[in-house]
C-alpha cells in the first residue's frame, strides 16, 4: 500500500457508465466495492477484479482497477491464478448466481476448501438476467420463469451452507438495499486472511417480480442484532439452514475463522516469500544441476 | 556384426518395468551408446501385459526398433501372451523355475536361455528385485558390456541406499555373468572397449518441461491425464527449489484458467493435458486469444475418440487444436518430433506466447511423451529478456492500441496508472466492450474490423521469424515423405533403409504447423516426383491440412491407428509399393 493515499471513490470508476437497468441491485455493489477499497486505502493499481458472464459480470467495465472479464463461470480459477502469481494484489471475483453457483459451481466448491486469499462476491438475484429470465441454481422451487412456466421443480442450492460445509473461512451475506452493511461486509471480506465469500441479495427489477427490494426489506435481519457467534461452525450452519429465525433472512457475517493457514502460507514457493510475478526467469547453475541430475 | 541391439523386457504392471527400462538405459548410456526406449502398456495398475523395449547403437537411433534380439520374460502370465510376438532367432531369457517354454509352444528357432534368476538371487538376499541385477549380469555378458561401468551406474542409482545394497547388487551381477559363462551363452554384440560418456537419458515430457523451465516457466497448472501427467510429476519434485507454482486443479477448465490468470500477471505459465482435457479447455483458450494473454497449452495426444485407448499413441488432434474454440484468433501450433525438439519447443512456446501475446499449443503424442532417449547436452537459455511488457504506463496508454505488428506492449497488475479492462468481448483500444450497448452501431463496425486485423496480423509477423521447412535427404529423390511429430524420426530411419535398398527418398518434417510456411512447402511438394504422408491417424489429417494450406494434393498416405507407433518396415514397404506402381 502506498504511503500517501489520495484516491476517492470516483477514482475507482471508469468512464464507461454502467449499462444495468436503472434500479438494478448491482448498482449498490458497484458503489460498495469502491467504497470499501477507499476506506481500506487500497490503491486501484493493486486491485484486480475478475468476473464471468452475466449482467453482474459487466462490473469490471465500470471500474478503474485492473479488470478482467472471463467466460461464463470461470472467474474463480482465473482469479486464483492471478493471486498465486502475485500475492501482493487484492483479487476480487464478482459474478451472478448463474455464473458462480451454476456453470462455475465446481470452482466455487474448490475455492472454498482451497483457502486462497481471494474475495468472491455473488450478486444473487435468483434468476438469469442477461439471457432474459430463466431459472438459476438459487431459483426457489415453484417459481415461474421463462424456462419453468409451470413453476420450477428443482430445489435451489443453499450457497451459504455449501460454502461453510466446503471449508470456506469467511462466509457472509449482504443486501443491495443496505449500503452501509454491504460496505462493511466487503471490507471485512477483503481484510480476511484466506478465501472470503459474500452472497448478496440483489434484486433484478426486470425479471424477478418476487425477490424485490420490498420483499427483502421486510425479511432481512442483521446477525449482529441477535448475538450470533460467527466463529461457531454449528451456529453458522443452523443459521444457514434456517433452523433458527425461520421466517427471517439473516444478513451479515455467518462464519469466519482466522486461526487457519491460507493456501499461500502452505505453498512451498509462496511461503518462502517468493512472488512468481517478480522472479527472475533465468535459472541459477544450482537450479539447473538440481533439475537435470536425475537424467545423468 | 549387428549395427544395433533391441532388448525387450516383458512383464506386468507391478513388475517395475519402468525403473528396469530406465536403469538399463542408464547402463547403456554410460557405455556411450545412443539409446531409445519405449514402454507399451495398458490402463491397469496391477497385472496386464506390458513391455519395455530398448534399442541402442553407437550410431544414431531413430526408432525403438522392431524385432527384438533379446527378450526377457518376467512372469508366466506374460510369457503366455507374448508367444506370438517372438521373432525367429531371438534370444529369450526366462526363469525356468516358473516358465516352461516347451509347454507354451514357443517357436523352435528361437534361442532359449533359461536363467533361474529368483533362486540365484535367493542365495544372496531375500530382497526380490535383486533378481533384476542377476538378469542384467547375464544380459551384459551377451552384450559384452563393461562390468565396471555397470557397477558405476549401480552406485549412482543406489548409493543413497547404503553399502549393503550396493554389495548385494554387485554380487547378483557377478552371479548373472558367471551363470551365462558357465552355460556357454554366446555373446551377440562385441564392441571391445567402451568409452565412458557423460550424456543424459531423458523422456519426452521431461525434456519439454526442462525447455520450459529454461525459458522461465514459473507457473504450471494441470489436471491428471495420461500421457501428460508426468510433466506435473517432474515439476512438482523440484518446485521448492525452483520457486515456482505447480497447481493440481479441480478440472481442466480451472487448469487453463489459472495459467491464464498467472500469465496476465506477467508470469510465464503453461498447462498440459491430453485430447479430452483439451476439449474442456477450449473456451478459455479462445478467451486468452481475444484478451491477448500469453498462454501455452500442451496436448499430448493419445488414441481417441473420447477415452479411446488411454495408453496408446495417436496423432489425431490436429484438427481439434487447429479449430479449438469458437471464432478466429491467432493460434500457434508446434509439434516436436524428438527429445531435442521437445526441449527446444518448451523454450520457443513460452517465448512466442509472451512476445506475440498469443496462445501457443504444443502438440505432443504419447510415443514422444513417454519415450526415453539419450541426448548429449541440453542448451539452457540464460536470459531474463522479457517481451512486450511495460515497466511504467505511458501517458496515453491504451492496452489494445492498434499497432503495425499487432502486438501492444502491456502493463501488469500492480503498475501505477496502468489499469485497464480486458474482457472476452470485442473491444475498443482502451479495452472496454463494444459488444453490448454499442454493438452494430456504424461507429463500432470499423473498430471490430481493426481489432480482428490487429490480432490476426501477429501470425504474419511471427511466420517471418519461424525457420523455413527444409528437406532432409537427397535433392533428386524418387519420393518425398511428409511427416510430423514423433513419426518423423521413424520416417528418417526408413529413408536410410530405402537408400541402402537403392530407392532414393527424402523427407519433409513439419514442426511449426501454424502459422504455416505455405509457399515454401508448396515449392517443395511441387518439386517432388512422388509424395507420401505418414501419420498416426485414420483420416490423414496432415495431408488434408496441407491441401487446405497449399492446395497441393499429396497422393499417398500411410496411416496407422491401432495405437502402436509406426515402424520403419511399414514405411519401407509402402514406399516400395508407391515407387513400383509409378
Ligand atoms: S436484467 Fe436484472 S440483473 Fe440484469 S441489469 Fe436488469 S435488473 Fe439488473
Amino acid at each position: 500500500m502506498s504511503n500517501e493515499f489520495n484516491f476517492s471513490i470516483k477514482d475507482y470508476q471508469s468512464d464507461f457508465k454502467p449499462t444495468w437497468c436503472p434500479g438494478c441491485g448491482n448498482f449498490a455493489q458497484w458503489r460498495a466495492i469502491r467504497q470499501a477499497l477507499v476506506e481500506l486505502e487500497i490503491p486501484p493499481e493493486e486491485v484486480v477484479l475478475v468476473s464471468g458472464i452475466g449482467c453482474s459480470s459487466h462490473m469490471p467495465n465500470f471500474l478503474n482497477v485492473y479488470g478482467l472479464q472471463t467466460v461464463h463461470g470461470r472467474g474463480i480459477p482465473v482469479a486464483t491464478g492471478i493471486r498465486l502469481a502475485n500475492p501482493e494484489l487484492t483479487v476480487l471475483v464478482y459474478g451472478g448466481d448463474g455464473d458462480i453457483y451454476g456453470i462455475g459451481g465446481n470452482h466455487f466448491l474448490h475455492s472454498c476448501r482451497r483457502n486462497v486469499d481471494i474475495i468472491t462476491i455473488v450478486s444473487n438475484n435468483f434468476v438469469y438476467g442477461l439471457t432474459t429470465g430463466q431459472a438459476s441454481a438459487t431459483t426457489p422451487i415453484g417459481t415461474v420463469t421463462r424456462t419453468t412456466p409451470r413453476g420450477s421443480i428443482e430445489n435451489p442450492i443453499n450457497p451459504i451452507a455449501v460454502a461453510i460445509a466446503s471449508g470456506a473461512t469467511f462466509v457472509a451475506r449482504g443486501f443491495s438495499g443496505d449500503m452501509t452493511q454491504l460496505t462493511n461486509i466487503i471490507k471485512a471480506a477483503i481484510d480476511h486472511r484466506g478465501f472470503a465469500f459474500v452472497d448478496v441479495f440483489s434484486p433484478c427489477i426486470t425479471f424477478n417480480k418476487k425477490q424485490t427490494f420490498a420483499y427483502f426489506r421486510d425479511k432481512v435481519m442483521k446477525v449482529e442484532d441477535f448475538g450470533h457467534d460467527k466463529e461457531d461452525f454449528h451456529s453458522a450452519m443452523d443459521l444457514a439452514n434456517r433452523r433458527i429465525l425461520r421466517n427471517k433472512l439473516p444478513t451479515g457475517i455467518f462464519y469466519q475463522i482466522e486461526n487457519t493457514t491460507t493456501y499461500e502460507e502452505r505453498d512451498f514457493a509462496l511461503n518462502q516469500g517468493i512472488i512468481p510475478a517478480k522472479t527472475d526467469l533465468e535459472l541459477s547453475d544450482e537450479q539447473i544441476n538440481a533439475i537435470t541430475e536425475e537424467f545423468y | 556384426m549387428k549395427e544395433d541391439i533391441v532388448v525387450r523386457f516383458v512383464g506386468s504392471a507391478g513388475d517395475g518395468l519402468v525403473s528396469l527400462g530406465l536403469l538399463f538405459g542408464k547402463i547403456l548410456k554410460k557405455h556411450n551408446m545412443n539409446v531409445l526406449g519405449f514402454r507399451s502398456y495398458q490402463s491397469v495398475i496391477r497385472g496386464g501385459y506390458n513391455s519395455y523395449q530398448i534399442r541402442f547403437s553407437d550410431k544414431e537411433v531413430l526408432s525403438v526398433g522392431e524385432d527384438a534380439d533379446i527378450i526377457v520374460l518376467l512372469n508366466k502370465h506374460v510369457a503366455e501372451l507374448h508367444n506370438p510376438l517372438v521373432n525367429s532367432g531371438a534370444r529369450v531369457i526366462y526363469d525356468n523355475d516358473n516358465i516352461d517354454l516347451e509347454e507354451l509352444e514357443y517357436p523352435e528357432d528361437i534361442i532359449k536361455l533359461s536363467l533361474p534368476s529368483v533362486s540365484i538371487a535367493k542365495e544372496i538376499t531375500n530382497i526380490k528385485v535383486i533378481k533384476n541385477s542377476v538378469v542384467f549380469g547375464a544380459i551384459s555378458f551377451l552384450l559384452g558390456l563393461d562390468i565396471k561401468l555397470i557397477k558405476e551406474v549401480i552406485v549412482e542409482q543406489y548409493g543413497i541406499k547404503g553399502e549393503e545394497v550396493i554389495k548385494i547388487n554387485y554380487e547378483a551381477l557377478d552371479k548373472g555373468i558367471s551363470f551365462a559363462k558357465e552355460k556357454m551363452w554366446t555373446p551377440i554384440w562385441v564392441k571391445g572397449k567402451y568409452e565412458k560418456a557423460r550424456q543424459m537419458i531423458i523422456g519426452g515430457n521431461e525434456a519439454l518441461a526442462l525447455g520450459m523451465l529454461s525459458a522461465g516457466l514459473k507457473f504450471y497448472s494441470g489436471y491428471p491425464m495420461t500421457p501428460a501427467t508426468s510433466i506435473v510429476h517432474f515439476l512438482t519434485k523440484y518446485l521448492p527449489k525452483l520457486g515456482m507454482i505447480v497447481k493440481q486443479t479441480e478440472d481442466e477448465l480451472a487448469a487453463v484458467g489459472m495459467a491464464i490468470g498467472a500469465a496476465y500477471c506477467g508470469v510465464r505459465s503453461a498447462t498440459s493435458t491430453s485430447g479430452g482435457g483439451f476439449a474442456l479447455m477450449t473456451e478459455l483458450i479462445g478467451m486468452a486469444g481475444i484478451e491477448e494473454i500469453p498462454l501455452v497449452v500442451i496436448n499430448s495426444q493419445r488414441a481417441g475418440p473420447s477415452t479411446g485407448m488411454a495408453t496408446k499413441t495417436e496423432q489425431s488432434d490436429l484438427f481439434q487444436v487447429y479449430g479449438a474454440s469458437q471464432g478466429e484468433f491467432p493460434k500457434v501450433i508446434i509439434a516436436p518430433k524428438s527429445i531435442d525438439e521437445a526441449f527446444l519447443t518448451g523454450i520457443k512456446a513460452l517465448e512466442i506466447a509472451e512476445k506475440y501475446q498469443v496462445v501457443v499449443i504444443v502438440l505432443m503424442d504419447l510415443y514422444l511423451s513417454e519415450q526415453i532417449a539419450t541426448v548429449k547436452k541440453l542448451d539452457f537459455k540464460r536470459t531474463n529478456k522479457r517481451y512486450a511488457i511495460l515497466e511504467k504506463a505511458p501517458k496515453d496508454y491504451l492496452r489494445y492500441r492498434i499497432t503495425e505488428t499487432g502486438v501492444t506492449p502491456r502493463t501488469l497488475p500492480g503498475t501505477k496508472e496502468g489499469m485497464f479492462f480486458t474482457g472476452s468481448s470485442e473491444r475498443r483500444e482502451e479495452g472496454t466492450s463494444i459488444a453490448s450497448t454499442l454493438a452494430g452501431l456504424p461507429s463500432t463496425l470499423p473498430i471490430r474490423e481493426n481489432m480482428m486485423k490487429k490480432r490476426m496480423r501477429k501470425m504474419d509477423v511471427l511466420l517471418k521469424e519461424l525457420p523455413k521447412p527444409e528437406v532432409y535427404g537427397s535433392k533428386d529423390a524418387d519420393i518425398t515423405i511428409i511427416s510430423w511429430g514423433s513419426t518423423s524420426n521413424i520416417v528418417k530411419e526408413a529413408i536410410t533403409i530405402l537408400n541402402n535398398n537403392g530407392i532414393k527418398a527424402n523427407q519433409l518434417h513439419l514442426m511449426y504447423i501454424n502459422p504455416f510456411h505455405s509457399e515454401e512447402v508448396l515449392k517443395i511438394l511441387k518439386k517432388a516426383k512422388e509424395t507420401l504422408c505418414v501419420e498416426q491417424n485414420f483420416s490423414g489429417q496432415m495431408r488434408d491440412y496441407i491441401r487446405m494450406k497449399t492446395g497441393f494434393n499429396i497422393k499417398n498416405s500411410l496411416l496407422r491407428y491401432d495405437g502402436e507407433p509406426i515402424v520403419p518396415s511399414q514405411i519401407v514397404n509402402k514406399v516400395k509399393e508407391v515407387v513400383q506402381n509409378e
